[in-house]
């Protein structure tokens, strides 16, 4: 939005302030002045406003003016002439309205945002001393055009401003929110967060514009805010803002830390769940997962427990996803339970490689699931013997209630098998693949081979979860297929790499090197191999790697790490 | 008999030059009897360059084996040009820097460009042997020269206080300065970090060499630094600083025998007297400045434009222009503002800018800010030697404040700010020519 949209958008938010405030003491004199109509006006300025038609508006606020509605139209007349950008045309308005109305603080910061914008400095530097003079011991003066300043990005005059109602009046606690404002646009963070911790004592709703102004503060100086947020005694908004500072910077589990020590309480829970959903927007499953499994522990219920148990499978930990969708199922009504935490108990045993008691569960379920209600619920039976090793018993679970052919799980099982065509069709139509079908798909498009049973042999122990096994099956499997032998050697050592088998990954990477220069592993295998001489402190020749891939892959997409790790080597060498 | 005595480093860096030029020359014959190569390698720096900053790094290195290069002032952002070597090729493809063979053809065309145009071609000849006054303990900023010099693969000696009161610093030919306070007031950052460790640290240790060489305090100490560099260029040496650096040493010079510095740093008051008893003829660049005499306004003059550390003056941040000028007239600042962009953003520092009023006559403003009261970048000349003074901290990261990351030069390879920096390490390389005025 562009600065005079977003000037619109303040005015627009000044007029409802105004709006509420309508009735307070200040404003009396002016409503007494409205004539008989003034509604039917102030009604058609508005229409005309919010349909775009900018000159009927003004021509219909200055009707509103001249019938005595003075607040609503100056601050319409404010807006259409901010968006028309001719802010100049409200200067005689307002030189006249605030002489006769000195006192009305609507007008005055209307006159100061718009002498602001027009770049009038010093003439608003002296319609904010009048005001001042007028009002030697109110706060809003200084509020009001530290605000205006602020807005416009000048923090050090904003602070001129602060530091004045600190002289003037003795104390800027009624300023607490623009000095917390100021102190941050001008990069204090460490008192920014000290002041908007204190602003939040009578205001916790300010979390939002806390973290909003917050969450800049560079990398080396968030532990200020941190030990500013966290001091004890802190108010909860001030924890709340933290806490999701900690998710902005990258540290979900950290911002849940910060909450999940409070003693749980309505406000407590209703702070974790607004933490829940914003961590589960980002998908951040790990803290979704306890701060959803928290609220459901404080407040028992079935919904949130179904989310808790979501969460914590997006999390990779079946283990807690299995209590919580049990416990979702004993809390919420039996069809629901049937619909919701059914499947994530299932797909918890199946990662858990708990068949049997998969089956079992199912089994029990299956009368009131009915036939069809049951069938899509196979391939979680099929995973679990995946899981548990049992191809067979895996196959025979999808027959029971037969899946279309084209189904990731079938795909698996012929895979599995050493069917490579059967699994090209499959997987190829899956229909969300995740990493693994694309780790599988990049094989079974490298080769022309219609079988084989290394393969099939090799992806079923890493679905075992035995990556040994694994690692050297795809190394094996290497020297029946050819034409894939630099990516089955690849995925070797990458999961040697991924286990820190030295030794192991770094064979691996050199036979893709030496062995299969031209393929579309041997950037990667350089790289890897370089970075496994670092480790072992040849600088030499992890130097040597990475000037070979960099000159002879020169239009890899590794070229550019392989410069920064070049260059990472060189640094020593420079005195 | 007379003894003739050897310098183990001189002969180490003698045996090292004759191997590299060996091996250029092997190169070279190499080159020769393939035909495919060019003449010249022709680095361009405008934007086909794909990393400006390791080009500088390159070229660095040719003129250290000794390779015939030059530098094309005004053609193609400041291109360079180099001989077509296998060993150059490799650095080069190593490093990412993109570069274009240029044949004989080329080369005679290329030629009447520069000579028909406002443009040169200044020859390298030696690369220069470079110093950076650095703190021997890692202080929590970092010093925008030293990441390029990294990155761009430029090899310097680092040299601190002791050094430079005890060793001839005519062994270099161009010190870069750090980011030091020279009236000793440690940028007067007691005032937020008097008791963080690292500043105690670093009270402590110039304390320590204070005593050492036998002077009171920490001012005393900087002020004979200053005076020390003030003599390296007198006697013709190149100055390069940045930051706080320019602005200080301006003020530790002309404050030679006046009490500048507040009382937390020497135990006794400025003197009130102090901007009337400056001297500022010996200085490089500024003359008639007001110190600041309040202890708790982070401030060290009015040299500073942009106040960045006094909330209640501090200036925004704008873009700032450098200046063209005639290549074939006036080479040096020619060379110091070679860049691919005439329109930069600036960068905050503890002295951000140099205000107008206070520059010398005589001063060569590089680049400023149109219609602002100061000026970014300037030059000058001073006994037989050079200085070249550029405000502001780091030309990537415009807030910089203490405690920030340093930054990744390889996220910004195409800096214009940071080959402003690389321009001044050059420069000391090209072969003095005659002045055609």
């Amino acid at each position: 939005m562009s600065r005079r949209g977003l000037r619109a958008v303040a005015a627009l938010v000044a007029a409802a302030v105004t709006g509420a405030t309508l009735g307070g003491a200040p404003l009396r004199p002016l409503a007494a002045q409205e004539a008989p109509g003034t509604a039917a006006i102030v009604s058609r300025a508005l229409e005309h406003e919010s349909a775009g038609r900018n000159r009927e508006a003004i021509d219909s606020w200055r009707a509103a003016l001249a019938s005595g509605v003075v607040i609503p139209a100056a601050l319409g007349l404010e807006r259409v002439f901010s968006l028309l950008a001719q802010e100049d045309s409200l200067l005689v308005m307002f030189d006249t309205l605030v002489p006769r109305y000195p006192r009305e603080l609507q007008l005055r910061a209307a006159q100061l945002r718009t002498l602001i914008t027009l770049g009038m400095n010093t003439q608003a530097q002296v319609e904010f001393g009048k005001w001042r003079a007028l009002a030697p011991t109110d706060v809003a003066p200084y509020r009001e055009y530290a605000r205006v300043l602020l807005f416009n990005n000048r923090a050090a005059a904003a602070d001129t401003v602060l530091r004045l109602a600190t002289e003037t009046l003795g104390s800027t606690r009624a300023l607490v929110l623009e000095t917390a404002q100021m102190r941050s646009a001008l990069g204090l963070w460490k008192d920014a967060a000290e002041s908007w911790r204190e602003a939040m004592r009578d205001e916790p709703y300010y979390e939002s514009a806390a973290v909003f102004s917050l969450s800049p503060t560079p990398r080396d100086l968030r532990d200020l805010v941190r030990r500013e947020l966290g001091v004890p005694g802190t108010p909860l908004g001030a924890l709340q803002a933290l806490a999701l500072l900690e998710v902005q910077w990258g540290a979900p589990r950290d911002g849940w830390r910060v909450l999940s020590a409070l003693p749980p309480s309505d406000t407590v829970v209703a702070i974790w769940r607004q933490f829940a959903d914003e961590v589960q927007r980002v998908r951040a499953w790990a803290a979704a997962r306890d701060a959803l499994g928290a609220i459901h522990q404080a407040r028992p219920d079935g919904a949130t427990a179904v989310r808790a148990a979501a969460a914590a499978l997006a999390a990779d930990d079946p283990v807690a996803g299995l209590r919580l969708a049990r416990e979702a199922a004993a809390a919420l009504p039996d069809s629901i339970a049937l619909a919701d935490a059914l499947p994530l108990e299932l797909d918890a045993l199946a990662r858990l490689g708990r068949a049997s008691e998969a089956v079992r569960v199912l089994a029990k379920a299956r009368p009131a699931l009915g036939a069809e209600g049951a069938r899509p619920l196979a391939r979680h039976i099929a995973w679990a013997w995946i899981r548990a090793g049992d191809v067979a018993r895996a196959r025979e679970a999808l027959k029971d209630a037969p899946l279309a052919a084209e189904d990731a799980v079938s795909g698996w099982l012929a895979l599995f098998d050493g069917d490579l065509d059967g699994a090209r069709v499959a997987l190829r139509n899956s229909e969300n693949p995740g990493q693994d079908v694309i780790s599988a798909l990049s094989l079974l498009n490298r080769t022309r081979e219609s079988r084989s049973a290394a393969i099939g042999q090799a992806f079923l122990a890493l679905a075992k979860g035995d990556s040994v096994q694994a690692a050297q099956r795809f190394e094996r499997a290497a020297a029946d297929l050819a034409d894939a032998a630099p990516l089955l050697l690849a995925l070797a050592a990458r999961i040697e790499t991924a286990r820190r088998d030295e030794e192991r990954s770094l064979t691996l990477w050199k036979r893709v090197a030496a062995e299969h220069p031209e393929s579309p592993e041997a950037a990667e295998a350089d790289l890897e191999w370089a970075r496994g001489l670092r480790r072992r402190g040849d600088i030499p020749g992890a130097r040597e790697r990475l000037e070979h891939l960099i000159l002879t892959y020169p239009s890899s997409a590794l070229v550019p790490q392989a410069r920064r790790e070049l260059d990472t080597l060189r640094v020593g060498a420079v005195s | 008999m007379r003894v003739v005595r050897i310098d183990p480093r001189k002969l180490a860096r003698g045996v090292a030059r004759a191997c590299a030029i060996a091996a250029l020359a092997a190169a070279s014959a190499a080159a020769l009897a393939r035909p495919a190569h060019a003449q010249h390698l022709l680095v361009p720096m405008d934007d086909a360059q794909t990393n400006h900053l390791k080009a500088y790094g390159l070229t660095f290195g040719a003129i250290g084996d000794g390779a015939r290069s030059e530098w094309l002032l005004n053609y193609r952002g400041g291109s360079f040009l180099l001989p077509d070597l296998p060993a150059l090729r490799r650095q080069a493809a190593l490093a990412g820097v993109s570069f274009e063979a240029v044949d004989g053809a080329r080369l005679v065309a290329l030629r009447r460009e520069i000579a028909e145009g406002n443009m040169d071609a200044v020859p390298l000849e030696k690369a220069p042997r470079i110093a950076v006054y650095t703190p021997p303990d890692a202080p929590p900023w970092d010093d925008a020269v030293t990441l390029a010099l990294v990155y761009a693969g430029i090899k310097y000696t680092s040299i601190w206080d002791d050094d430079v009161l005890d060793t001839d610093l005519s062994q270099f030919d161009w010190i870069h300065l750090h980011h030091e306070d020279f009236t000793g007031q440690q940028n007067k950052l007691f005032l937020g970090f008097r008791d963080a460790p690292w500043f105690v640290q670093a009270r402590e240790r110039d304390l320590a060499t204070a005593r050492r060489h036998r002077l009171a305090d920490i001012p005393a100490l900087k002020k004979a630094v200053a005076d020390r560099l003030r003599g390296f260029v007198e006697r013709g040496g190149f100055l390069f600083a940045m930051c706080g650096a320019t602005e200080t040493l301006e003020l530790a010079i002309a404050g030679k025998d006046v009490d500048i510095a507040g009382p937390y740093s020497d135990g006794s008051a400025m003197d009130p007297d102090a901007d009337a008893r400056m001297d500022w003829s010996r200085t490089f660049a500024m003359q008639g400045a007001r110190l600041e005499m309040a202890g708790g306004v982070n401030a060290m003059s009015d040299i500073d434009g942009h106040q960045v550390n006094v909330p209640s003056r501090r200036q925004p941040l704008g873009t700032f222009t450098l200046f063209g000028f005639s290549a074939k007239f006036d080479p040096v600042a020619t060379m110091l503002v070679q860049d691919h962009r005439t329109v930069i953003r600036d960068y905050y520092g503890v002295t951000t800018s140099f205000a107008r009023k206070v520059l010398k006559p005589g001063v060569t403003i590089l680049a400023h800010e149109e219609g602002a009261p100061w000026v970014k970048y300037i030059h000058g000349s001073y006994g037989r030697g050079s200085w070249t003074y550029l405000g502001g901290h780091d030309p990537e990261d415009p807030q910089h404040n203490i405690g920030a990351p340093p930054t990744d030069l390889s996220l910004h390879p195409n800096s214009p700010g940071y080959r402003l920096i690389l321009n001044n390490v050059l420069f000391p390389a090209a072969k003095k020519k005659p002045l055609k005025t």
